[in-house]
């Protein structure tokens, strides 16, 4: 079928166009020159000063970690005692747009963040594809000696530091001492099996209705949680020369664990699509007795503007199998600030990172944080600001990372989608775990 | 595909009537060179270097200072990669699935309110004009919006909402957005739902995004109802026709032009649908784009990004050419 357009003469001739134009023109070059002759026309020019100050834009999460409030405090005091003119231009986001939004800005010539905070699972990843640049000749010897070494590790690849250790993230055991009380314990579980007969009486005797959630949706989170488990059972999910081990020993018998309790009505079947706030505000409205969390919990179950169980709230360790000799199973969710290599501001970025690291400014801040310097852990000052210190040094001493592989974000994928399947009733727990194996495998071939 | 292309899309010159002379073709030429630079540069240059990523191996590397992608030449892989991959084509339903569903409901309902709305009543004009505000939310806010509604503990809006009528109690608070299949424990229709990818979650998430859209349908369907001239009723009425019938016979004929623009428009819409489901379930949806996007910004695999946008491309375009079908045979 063929068309016929039509086109029309237009209204407005070429001439009259070319005449409008020409009209303009001579109307701007005409105010031009008199601006120029500097008439009673003219406005007065600016004088134009030479502004030198270096905007540093930093990349950071809204999501855990210290806060907006605190970040643009530790900005402020950098702004005032640093003898170069500079600003500092914070960007917050989801934990789950970090990752990208740090991809995106590596793609492109010069950076559009300077200082970013870098997750230890992406250290491989990035220090592989030089996102970041190597700090080893930043970094004194002595100042190395005051960082825990499973955490200064964890930001290490290729025999280079890629980051900065900013926050000691990892995860800790909190509990309803009241909803234990009305069950009939005085204390919390010292083992995994403890722990599943507290649950199971506590869904009994009517406590809760579900006495355990956690943020088992398809994402990061569920792999930290597994990860945490198979920890407490006494294993990884890799073995050291690299290899996927989740079909068998402590990973397999996590899942089935994890699988057990959504089977039996133990945890909340709602987990499989909250993540860590949302178990965590679970938690503090008291609809549930158990949450394994980030240590940014502690902050909000004692802030009585958003926590109902202010009195009753504790943190404890995270209890191991009774076959784990260890006291605690736990997962480190270190994180650590990095200079992105392709920023123009290398040197700036770096002396911020030094003095937003520093242990003063830590340990000014320890009610929301957990410092990642040994000393200002084992201050008075830490003790006396957290109670729980104890309980946080042990599971951080038994705290087990995740893989630090260049493909990490493929594992983690694979792990995310055959755990939720398997949690939400898809397919056994032996089953997943196979797929996940056999998959993880074909990645690497 | 190239004949229906030329027969479509092709139409020679010889058969195009110019009434402008020569120069004023320049100058015609001259006005739109702007805007087609404009459209070169953000547009086709891009598509292109997709296109070449596409069949390279392409990861984003910083060498010296510099933030760049680096190639390597793949061909055909990253096609074949997805092409035979069953978790792609697991994708392709759930975003047939999502689309089809939403285009019923947004249609049906669309209909409905225009008609409504074509109606003389006290204060029309208001509830015309108010209708469009859910259109006016942002995406991201809408989502975030119903991702507090559908809030799977007893404080969530909606669980709220159906305790307070007690229809639930708090110890009973529903889960909306689980990944769970509906009818999953009825044999054969727990095995159809589940292979279409029809889940509770993806179920809510169609309402939350209809929600959103159906007052632009609405508005749409009102303007072309308002076209149909109001003889043809009274010439249906003098023949004894019900309201049915008219509606039927008159309204839903003179209105398929309008209803085939929205068809395309929505379709193109619903087929790359991100944004929603991305806040809400992060990767946990796969529909096609939150795959594209997976692939290359959290796997950094910009060649498999490149070329899952490019299948998802061709898809969209063979639906075009369907509905470039139904337009032609309307107008034959």
């Amino acid at each position: 079928m063929n068309k016929k357009i039509c086109v029309t003469q237009p209204t407005l001739t070429r001439r009259d166009f070319l005449k409008t134009i020409g009209l303009t023109g001579t109307a701007l070059a005409g105010s031009s020159v008199l601006t120029a002759c500097g008439g009673k026309f003219s406005t007065p020019t600016p004088e134009i000063k030479k502004d030198n100050t270096i905007t540093l834009n930093a990349l950071y999460m809204n999501q855990a970690g210290y806060s907006e409030k605190v970040l643009q405090d530790i900005a402020n005091r950098y702004i005032k005692q640093s003898n170069t003119p500079v600003k500092i231009s914070y960007t917050f986001v989801k934990y789950d747009e970090l990752h990208d939004k740090i991809v995106t800005s590596a793609a492109a010539a010069t950076a559009t963040f300077d200082v970013i905070l870098l997750d230890l699972i992406w250290t491989a990843e990035f220090g592989r594809k030089g996102y970041v640049v190597p700090l080893d000749d930043r970094i004194t010897a002595e100042v190395k000696k005051d960082i825990v070494p499973s955490i200064f590790s964890a930001f290490v690849y290729n025999n280079k530091t890629w980051a900065f250790p900013f926050l000691a993230n990892f995860q800790c055991f909190f509990y309803n001492a009241a909803h234990l009380d009305k069950a009939g314990f005085s204390a919390p579980p010292k083992t995994i099996e403890e722990w599943y007969d507290q649950m199971v009486a506590l869904k009994s005797k009517g406590v809760v209705k579900y006495p355990y959630i956690d943020s088992w949706n398809q994402k990061e989170g569920l792999v930290c949680d597994y990860v945490r488990l198979a920890a407490q059972y006494g294993g990884d999910l890799f073995s050291d020369d690299g290899k996927p081990t989740m079909d068998k020993g402590a990973p397999l018998q996590a899942l089935k664990f994890m699988r057990q309790l959504i089977d039996e009505g133990l945890a909340d079947p709602s987990a499989t699509n909250t993540d860590e706030p949302g178990a965590m505000n679970a938690f503090v409205s008291g609809a549930v007795t158990f949450n394994c969390n980030w240590t940014f919990v502690r902050g909000n179950m004692l802030n009585p503007k958003v926590s109902k169980i202010v009195a009753d709230a504790r943190v404890g360790l995270l209890p191991p199998a009774k076959n784990n000799p260890q006291p605690a199973g736990s997962i480190s969710g270190f994180q650590g600030l990095a200079v992105m290599a392709n920023s123009k501001n290398t040197d700036v970025a770096w002396d911020f990172i030094k003095f937003a690291t520093a242990p003063t400014i830590q340990s000014e801040n320890l009610e929301s944080e957990f410092p990642v310097w040994t000393s200002v852990q084992q201050s008075a000052q830490a003790k006396k600001v957290n109670p729980d210190v104890e309980f946080y040094a042990t599971n951080l001493a038994n705290a087990h990372h995740r893989p630090r592989v260049p493909n990490y974000q493929q594992v983690s994928a694979i792990i995310q989608e055959e755990i939720h399947a398997c949690l939400l009733k898809q397919a056994k727990p032996e089953d997943a775990a196979t797929s996940m194996v056999s998959r993880i495998n074909a990645l690497e071939s | 595909m190239l004949e229906f292309l030329k027969a479509h899309f092709w139409h020679p010159l010889t058969h195009v009537e110019f009434r402008i002379n020569r120069s004023d073709r320049w100058f015609a030429f001259f006005s739109l060179t702007p805007a087609l630079l404009v459209t070169i540069l953000v547009v086709f240059l891009p598509l292109l270097y997709a296109l070449y990523l596409s069949f390279n191996k392409a990861e984003v590397m910083v060498v010296g200072g510099r933030g760049s992608v680096q190639t390597e030449w793949a061909g055909f892989n990253n096609y074949l990669y997805f092409l035979k991959d069953k978790s792609f084509w697991q994708g392709v339903r759930v975003t047939l699935y999502f689309t089809a569903v939403s285009l019923i409901i947004e249609l049906v309902l669309g209909i409905i309110v225009a008609l409504v709305l074509n109606q003389e009543f006290y204060g029309r004009g208001v509830v015309r004009a108010l209708l469009i505000l859910p259109w006016a939310v942002p995406t991201v806010v809408n989502a975030r919006l119903w991702g507090l509604i559908y809030e799977p503990q007893s404080y969530g809006a909606m669980n709220g909402l159906l305790q307070s009528i007690g229809l639930t109690s708090p110890d009973n608070a529903i889960n909306f957005l689980t990944s769970v299949p509906v009818f999953q424990s009825v044999p054969i229709l727990g095995q159809i739902t589940s292979w279409i990818g029809s889940t509770s979650a993806i179920n809510w998430i169609i309402l939350s995004d209809t929600w959103k859209v159906i007052p632009v349908v609405a508005l749409l369907v009102l303007a072309g109802l308002q076209t149909i001239p109001i003889e043809l009723y009274e010439a249906a009425e003098v023949d004894g026709a019900s309201a049915w019938q008219s509606f039927w016979l008159i309204t839903i004929p003179m209105l398929r032009p309008m209803l085939l623009v929205i068809l395309v428009y929505r379709t193109m819409e619903l087929f790359r649908v991100f944004d929603i489901l991305y806040i809400l379930m992060a990767y946990t949806v796969p529909v096609v784009a939150i795959r594209t996007y997976q692939e290359a910004f959290a796997f950094g695999l910009f060649g498999r990004g490149s070329a899952i946008a490019f299948l998802i491309g061709l898809f969209i375009l063979l639906i075009a050419m369907v509905y470039i079908n139904l337009i032609n045979w309307e107008e034959d």
